[in-house]
């Protein structure tokens, strides 16, 4: 704006931001912009080594608004952190946590509270240094080395030129009657600058560098490769354990799965193979046909006529129930004839197992008695007959879809192998549940003792029982 | 004990307090320029020998540290003694010790610059660079102790197509991350902004193009001009304002990951204002083992003086009491809530296997600090920074003694088991210790390691004041 006279003649002209006088104490620069203050200039700085007390009341600086910008940040720290808490935790994923609320405000607290101060903070920062227009790395200011000084022990007043009242004589005159160390023109910094040497090549080395990651990665994209991708971290993708068809060098055969190692039982083995546990024999599966079945037919019981009110009030009661019954009834008679259209009886053809693989004895009937009573009869009564309490309660509710309990006195029933009762036990049969988790095998065996004895009870003569216990049986026939 | 003499002519003993006469805060007749001449010193004079043996030590040190942590994420955590039942051993004692450590820094910037305390303005900026680099280790140990350690980033909550769904906020875990990352980001950017006005005085007197070129950038064109100085004040106590709740919270939030746990001698609601009293109680020792060697190296006993020194210990004495009395309170509590658990807790950190631990933590922490009360012990440099040793000893046992004690033997007998360390540990966290010295030392050879301005600062208040009481007289 005003021309130089004093410089040198250079093919520039610098230009002047104004007069810069310097002070050897703040008294002295406090004394100095207080007259430049009340002269009315406005476009005035002062230049410290440190804040000095006092400054802004003389040079008349208003008071920054840097503290309303932070605590609106700070709000907005507050509502991100809480929305993206509550978002995060209670909306969009929530985790169910032993019925925790979703909305945990007390737990959400301390990430909140930490959030508002990260975002105060970073403004405070940030916002400062934009509010000072800094980082300014070419200021006029710098030109003179005597600046150089003001981080060091000496303070600066400037006046600057853009300032509406600035007459390059006046100010000159009133900052000349402060008594100064010094007073200068501020003038633009013509000398060229460079970066040092180093530094450029740094950058450019650092420029030239930052594209080989881009160009590798672009090769690897449009170009084929024979190996798979890099695999930094295998986590547990490679595990040396042996699965069940590979190879090993471990064992001489090469084999991963071995064989059973002789005179050893697996866990579960004999549940899987040993009559005793099944009720068929496993290994004859393949010998069965409706030609063998016959020979398999319990020879326990011989065939006996019907008895009066078993089958009839079976048939009468469950008219759902398969016409095999009819069937069964049917075969009954002649037990010895091939049956060769009949087919087997509702359920799975198996080789049954035709002989008590457990001992006869009159403990097991007292213990299968016992158990029988405890849960068979609730269904099928303690006759066997079928008549159970929650056959007569469901007669009673009369709902309509209640398939009555077998009649452990029926014929099929009767005809049917000791092994297929101890499978019916054991696995149950339509509504029958499976009684395998309540009863031991041996148990289930001695109820099906005891189901034949029952069936015997009522295919019995009186030449079957003890002539010691042929009184009582009188008395009880009389009873009825 | 009213002056102490010393063979060192820049040791000038301003502990006196005199009625009605402040003592100086920066002896031996300083003015502006030789302030600076004396902290430029430390950055511009070729390094003592001192400091070239430190650092090729540290840098030794803070080397094998990284090999170790590339050790470990190739290997795995068992590298560790880290075993059933306790689970969180070393690693964890190691990320408190620092994080506490680092609190000190803040608190001298931040809470004592609130309280108006003049004589923080020797020691803020070492402190706030120890804060950082304290913070840098602790933030080391939480990154490395999980499992996969490179998949440390799904602490943060970003979109994650891989996982497809966010961070638990209810876990002190992850209240730790933000806690921790506030921290650290935080003090960062006040360390820095605190550092802005003396770089600059370090670009003004650079000898160097790359010197110039390296200080100015960092200094960000700062002239000094009042306006800025302005604002920059404001925003100075803004971030002191923030800063000083921030220490609280986050040793409060890091005292969490034990507090909100079920395990007795955990759960308990002291853990926040006795781990905060902890914190600044080590910090504050460690300040103290570095400043004192870092004075008389570099000759800076006029600016650190005597009387920073007694106050930094007074400091030490009221804070080591404070951890005194956290102890007998838990005991207290433990007798008085004749909760078994609670009960057994306590009488096996002091008469279980782990007594040891126990004995030197109290004997550290309690007794030792007690010695401050004498004044030839407050001002003795060789003194302080012995007992400041052995408080940085006891507060490590005390995060030793209360992670592990605590997990070896919890509700079930049957699940106790005693804890050993393997050298890995040990390797690791003499390792730590390599890293801050080596960013320490890099510090003091680079950096302005007392804050130059605010030196000047109170320079001029102390000869305003001066120049009053002569008026009045």
């Amino acid at each position: 704006m005003s021309a130089k006279k004093t410089q040198p003649a250079v093919a520039e002209k610098p230009k002047s931001y104004g007069w810069m006088s310097e002070y050897v104490d703040e008294h002295s620069l406090l004394a100095a912009s207080r007259k430049v203050r009340d002269s009315g200039y406005t476009k005035t700085d002062a230049y410290t080594p440190f804040p000095v007390h006092g400054i802004d009341e003389a040079l008349g600086i208003k008071p920054t608004i840097l503290p309303f910008i932070v605590l609106c940040m700070g709000f907005v720290g507050l509502a991100a952190a809480a929305t993206m808490e509550i978002w995060m935790n209670a909306v969009s994923y929530p985790y169910i946590i032993s019925g925790k609320p979703m909305l945990s405000i007390p737990a959400f607290i301390p990430v909140i509270f930490e959030t508002t101060v990260l975002f105060s903070a970073f403004t405070t920062f940030f916002a400062m240094w934009g509010l000072n227009l800094l980082p300014r790395f070419s200021n006029p200011v710098f030109t003179n080395p005597r600046f150089d000084r003001v981080t060091n022990d000496r303070f600066f007043l400037h006046v600057d030129s853009r300032d509406k009242y600035f007459n390059r004589e006046s100010v000159r005159e009133l900052l000349a009657g402060t008594n100064p160390e010094s007073l200068e023109e501020v003038v633009e910094d013509s000398t060229p600058s460079k970066f040092p040497t180093i530094i450029w090549m740094g950058l450019a080395t650092l420029l030239v560098g930052s594209f080989v990651p881009a160009t590798i990665i672009a090769n690897m994209r449009a170009s084929n490769d024979e190996y798979p991708r890099w695999h930094v971290f295998f986590d547990m993708d490679f595990q040396p354990k042996k699965k069940a068809q590979s190879t090993t060098t471990i064992f001489a055969d090469g084999r991963t799965s071995r064989p059973q190692v002789p005179g050893t039982v697996a866990r579960g083995q004999l549940e899987e193979q040993d009559p005793f546990y099944l009720g068929y024999d496993p290994t004859k599966i393949a010998g069965i046909t409706p030609a063998n079945k016959v020979l398999l037919v319990s020879s326990q019981d011989e065939p006996k006529a019907p008895s009066l009110d078993a089958p009839v009030e079976d048939e009468a009661a469950k008219p759902a129930k398969e016409t095999e019954k009819a069937n069964d009834a049917k075969k009954e008679e002649p037990a010895t004839t091939a049956p060769a259209a009949a087919p087997a009886a509702a359920g799975p053809n198996l080789p049954w197992v035709t002989d008590f693989p457990v001992a006869v004895s009159s403990d097991m009937l007292v213990l299968g008695q016992k158990k029988f009573e405890i849960y068979c009869s609730v269904c099928h009564g303690v006759g066997g007959d079928g008549d159970g309490l929650v056959h007569r309660r469901a007669e009673q509710l009369q709902q309509g879809y209640w398939l009555p309990p077998t009649s452990l006195h029926d014929p099929r029933i009767r005809g049917q192998e000791v092994g297929n009762i101890f499978f019916t036990i054991s696995n149950g049969k339509g509504k029958m549940a499976n009684y395998a988790a309540v009863l031991t095998p041996k148990e289930r065996w001695a109820v099906v003792m005891y189901i034949r004895a029952l069936q015997r009870s009522r295919n019995a003569d009186i030449q079957d029982v003890p002539v010691d216990q042929r009184a009582k049986i009188e008395e009880v026939k009389k009873a009825d | 004990m009213a002056s102490i003499t010393y063979s060192n002519p820049r040791e000038i003993d301003n502990t006196v307090d005199v009625p009605g006469r402040r003592s100086t805060l920066v002896t031996g007749n300083q003015t502006f320029s030789s302030v600076t001449e004396m902290v430029c010193r430390v950055a511009e004079a070729p390094q003592p020998t001192i400091w070239y043996v430190l650092f090729g030590f540290s840098s030794l040190t803070a080397l094998m540290f990284v090999s170790l942590i590339g050790y470990l994420i190739l290997t795995g955590v068992g590298i560790w003694g880290n075993m059933n039942p306790v689970f969180w051993a070393w690693p964890i004692v190691n990320f408190v010790f620092w994080v506490g450590i680092g609190h000190a820094g803040t608190l001298i910037s931040a809470i004592l610059f609130i309280f108006r305390q003049n004589w923080r303005t020797s020691i803020n900026r070492a402190a706030e660079a120890m804060t950082i680099f304290a913070v840098i280790c602790a933030a080391i140990y939480p990154g490395i102790h999980v499992g996969r350690a490179w998949l440390a980033f799904w602490m943060f909550p970003y979109p994650s197509l891989n996982l497809w769904m966010w961070p638990q906020f209810r876990s002190p875990l992850l209240w730790d991350v933000f806690a921790v990352g506030t921290y650290a980001s935080v003090s960062l950017l006040f360390w820095y902004m605190g550092m802005v006005p003396d770089i600059a005085t370090y670009r003004d007197r650079s000898k160097t193009p790359l010197r110039r070129f390296l200080y100015g950038l960092l200094s960000l064109g700062w002239t000094g001009s009042s306006r800025h100085w302005l604002r920059y004040e404001k925003a100075y106590t803004i971030l002191a304002a923030l800063a000083a709740p921030l220490v609280l919270s986050v040793h409060t939030v890091v005292s969490f990951d034990f507090a909100v746990s079920q395990v007795p001698g955990w759960h308990t609601t002291i853990f926040p204002p006795y781990f905060v009293a902890g914190a600044i109680f080590s910090g504050f020792a460690m300040v103290m083992t570095l400043l004192v060697p870092v004075r008389s190296i570099y000759k800076l006993e006029n600016l650190i003086t005597l009387r920073h020194l007694d106050n930094m210990n007074k400091i030490i004495l009221a804070t080591g009491s404070l951890v005194g009395l956290a102890y007998a309170t838990e005991f207290f509590i433990a007798w008085y809530s004749q909760n078994m658990f609670e009960s057994f807790a306590f009488m096996n950190r002091a008469f279980g296997p782990y007594w040891w631990a126990y004995w030197t933590m109290v004997s550290c922490n309690v007794i030792s600090p007690q010695l401050f009360w004498f004044k030839k012990c407050r001002t003795s440099p060789i003194i302080m920074v012995i007992i400041s040793i052995f408080v940085n000893i006891g507060m490590w046992f005390e995060r030793f003694v209360i992670t592990v004690t605590s997990l070896s033997r919890d509700f079930l007998p049957s699940s106790w088991g005693y804890y050993r360390p393997t050298m890995y540990d040990g390797l690791m966290f003499f390792g730590s210790f390599g890293v801050f010295l080596t960013l320490f030392l890099l510090f003091c050879r680079f950096l302005p390691v007392i804050a130059i301005s605010e030196i000047k600062g109170i320079l001029s208040i102390e000869a305003h004041r001066e120049a009053h009481s002569h008026d009045h007289h």
